[in-house]
């Protein structure tokens, strides 16, 4: 149905039959069934309420009212929250938590299947600005999409490599910051425009690349060695820290959450940081948006919480990042919640990528 | 084929830890049509005429009585079933002569017309005995529709105390019941017993030449219920509370002690017949507490006929920091919460003037004058002011009057429920 492409009824956009909400503007829709789709039919797809039939909460079963026959919630719609799995090694779950009423998160993530390649990318759009819900998904699915489509260098030596998923991550960043602001564009250009922070991660052999804007941050978190927090907040809170305020102190400023870079039509520099680190050993890539890090801020609670919650429950990447948001909510899900995770393990790596020659 | 309309008057949100959630569900039924003719079965209706000794005194009472009894049978659609019942110290069938219903044509209209006609008055007042028999007439016809007039002048004396409660008890669901009172030689609180366990109204007739209109009323109105049977279905989550079902509009009315759990997170109310109205309802359920910006279902609440939801109305919690929000009083919410409070007020004051308390009386009369002034309830104003000299409206200040008319007491008795609407904003 190529000259019959089904479009957001939003936004105009291209949407894929069986999307439940819109990849470019994020808004919610009702995949049409198949058959109800003729080649020649240019009737609006209807914007609708998804109606789930198991609550997320409780077990109970949501009526056609869209609440939770047993305990009365609202039922999630998928923008709400929703996991991906490109890869049995890289996942992630991205969640609207308890407080607030829009997930204005949004992640993007893709893999190969060999396991030398992934991309991880979380946006965490800014709840003052109206929309910023889908200028985030724009802005992840844009920069994951761009460096999906990166062909691997060829093997060099690190500092080229580096080099090479530097420019790759530059390029992207400035994909998604141009998908933001075309965000903007379709929303007639408001005064208060839509934006977002942003932080991409790409793992590519044994190195990973991380690029961001904002406060999202990416983690290095090995079975054994020195954990490192990749990123380094764009924001006044990093600024205090950095004039010698103590950390526990600035944080309850009220300030200390602004972000002093992001992507959107009023962006001032949207140029990324860019940090690197060789995988010497197996250990968790963790890209997270500040709903998660808020309870764990830092280096040492954070590797804490992902070492007791992969002993206790789960050490797969989607069960392990849901666990990371329940504990997030339990602990007050005040801010939406991303969680990705890529399982980097060199000696797997290899014999995966053995296999899949073979 | 009637149609059911539920709205929802409520402020949805509440302050961090808050439980309680109170929402009026307005209830609009049109194109009821006509009693006995939508499908839900024939119509039956009885008349009960008290008939005994105090009638006679004054005879104007048995006079207007007879009268009512056959205007309510002109009024009565033909091919309704229905019989009328002569209550004394038994109940006595005068139409059909044997215990029966017989269906309304001209020719049965004229015969029972014919027969009310000879009724004459003798014998004790038995009403627990005049409901059973009703109870045990209609029991005999196959019909989802089952309304009855009670008429009478004076208290129960000719049975024994526990004949009425057991009475009701078997009578509860089977039909519904309109109580009159003539004179003013009864007791409101009988009456009022009775039509809160039937689903009926209770009213005073001061004046026997007033009865006749009253009947004429009553009867059109319980032919204009085409919906023979109609339930409120309250859904409440897990873990909370249904704190209570109220009848706001027209009357107020508990409904919470008639709830009938039909599973575990559902109850139901009985509403009986509906014409062409409009009902509200103030529902109040305490919840879980949940965290700051969750929005939760407190209740559904459903009309339902013969177990097909035909309306639904959704009462929403949804916790906000934003005090602006929360603070807010839904104004269906507070002026209904200020008529039954007039109600409560009128009936307690009552009973303790009553009592001979009449520092309690007057203190619940005046907060009734206040909250019925503030609310523009002029009927409930105009009737409090034959019992009480209202000094101060607005305060509430008011003085028991030493000279009335105990039917003006017991019209304010008996009219206490009787709430006027909120003023919706267009």
């Amino acid at each position: 149905m190529s000259d019959t492409e089904l479009k957001c009824p939003a936004c105009a956009e291209p949407i894929a039959n069986g999307d439940t909400f819109c990849e470019a503007c994020g808004a919610e829709l009702q995949a049409p069934e198949p058959s109800a789709v003729s080649p020649d039919d240019t009737a609006p797809i209807p914007r609708t309420t998804k109606i789930v039939a198991v609550c997320a909460y409780c077990g109970g079963s949501i009526l056609d009212d869209g609440f939770c026959g047993t305990c009365g919630r609202k039922a999630r719609s998928p923008r709400d929250h929703w996991s991906e799995l490109p890869v049995p090694w890289v996942g992630g779950v991205c969640d609207k938590g308890v407080v607030h009423t829009a997930n204005e998160d949004a992640m993007a993530l893709s893999a190969t299947p060999g396991g030398s390649l992934a991309v991880l990318v979380v946006c965490d759009g800014v709840t003052s600005a109206p929309h910023s819900d889908r200028a985030a998904l724009a802005a992840s699915r844009a920069a994951c999409g761009h460096l999906t489509a990166v062909v691997a260098p060829p093997s060099e030596s690190v500092a080229a490599a580096v080099s090479y998923w530097s420019d790759a991550l530059l390029a992207a960043t400035s994909e998604a910051n141009a998908a933001a602001v075309g965000v903007a564009h379709t929303l007639g250009d408001p005064a208060e425009p839509p934006a977002c922070t942003f932080v991409a991660a790409v793992v590519a052999g044994d190195l990973i690349t991380v690029a961001w804007c904002g406060d999202s941050r990416a983690y290095w978190l090995p079975d054994s060695g020195d954990a490192r927090q990749l990123t380094l907040d764009h924001s006044l809170g990093t600024e205090m820290i950095a004039a010698g305020t103590a950390a526990r102190e600035a944080e309850l400023e009220p300030g200390f959450h602004t972000i002093t870079r992001w992507l959107g039509a009023d962006s001032v520099d949207h140029s990324p940081e860019i940090a690197s680190q060789s995988i010497e050993g197996p250990g968790w890539l963790l890209v997270c948006s500040d709903g998660l890090w808020n309870y764990a801020s830092a280096l040492t609670e954070m590797m804490t919480l992902l070492t007791d919650l992969s002993a206790s429950s789960a050490s797969d990447p989607v069960p392990l990042a849901e666990a990371m948001v329940d504990w997030a909510n339990a602990a007050g899900g005040h801010d939406n919640i991303t969680v990705a995770l890529a399982r980097c393990d060199p000696s797997l790596r290899l014999e995966r990528e053995r296999t899949t020659r073979g | 084929m009637a149609e059911f309309k539920a709205e929802v008057f409520q402020n949805e949100f509440l302050a961090e830890g808050a439980t309680d959630v109170h929402a009026v569900v307005s209830v609009t039924c049109t194109a009821a049509g006509k009693a006995g003719q939508s499908g839900q079965g024939e119509a039956a209706e009885i008349i009960i005429v008290d008939t005994s000794g105090s009638m006679d005194m004054p005879a104007s009472k048995i006079v207007a009585a007879r009268r009512a009894a056959k205007v309510a049978l002109g009024e009565i659609v033909d091919g309704t079933w229905f019989a009328v019942i002569s209550g004394h110290s038994v109940a006595q069938m005068v139409y059909p002569t044997h215990p029966g219903m017989a269906k309304m044509t001209d020719v049965t209209r004229r015969e029972a017309t014919h027969m009310v006609d000879a009724l004459r008055p003798g014998g004790a007042t038995a009403i627990g005995a005049w409901i059973a028999a009703a109870t045990e007439l209609f029991s005999q016809v196959q019909t989802a529709q089952r309304h009855a007039i009670l008429l009478t002048d004076g208290k129960i004396e000719g049975e024994p105390s526990y004949a009425l409660p057991q009475a009701l008890e078997a009578a509860q669901g089977q039909f519904q019941c309109d109580c009159r009172g003539i004179g003013a030689d009864w007791v409101v609180e009988e009456l009022r017993t009775i039509s809160n366990a039937l689903l009926g109204t209770v009213d005073i007739i001061a004046k026997p030449e007033d009865l006749e209109a009253d009947f004429e009323a009553m009867i059109q109105m319980s032919m204009s219920r085409g919906v023979a049977d109609a339930r409120l279905r309250v859904w409440a989550p897990q873990g909370s509370e249904v704190l209570f079902v109220r009848q706001v509009a027209p009357l107020v009315e508990d409904l919470t002690p008639k709830a009938v759990q039909v599973g575990p997170l559902i109850r139901e109310f009985p509403t009986g017949a509906w014409s062409d109205e409009s009902r509200d309802y103030h529902v109040a359920v305490r919840v879980p507490v949940a965290p700051l910006g969750n929005e939760r279902l407190a209740a559904r609440v459903e009309m339902v006929i013969n177990d097909e939801v035909v309306a639904k109305g959704l009462v929403k919690a949804t916790w906000s920091a934003d005090a602006n929000l929360t603070t807010r009083l839904d104004p269906a919410v507070a002026h209904y919460t200020g008529q039954a409070q007039l109600a409560d007020a009128i009936q307690k004051g009552l009973a303790a003037k009553a009592a001979g308390d009449d520092r309690t009386a007057t203190v619940l009369l005046g907060e009734a004058a206040k909250i019925a002034h503030d609310s523009g309830n002029e009927d409930t104003t105009r009737l409090l002011s034959k019992v009480v000299d209202v000094v101060d409206a607005e305060a509430g200040t008011v003085r028991l009057k030493s000279n009335i008319e105990k039917t003006d007491e017991m019209a304010l008795d008996t009219r206490s429920t009787k709430t006027t609407r909120i003023r919706r904003e267009p």
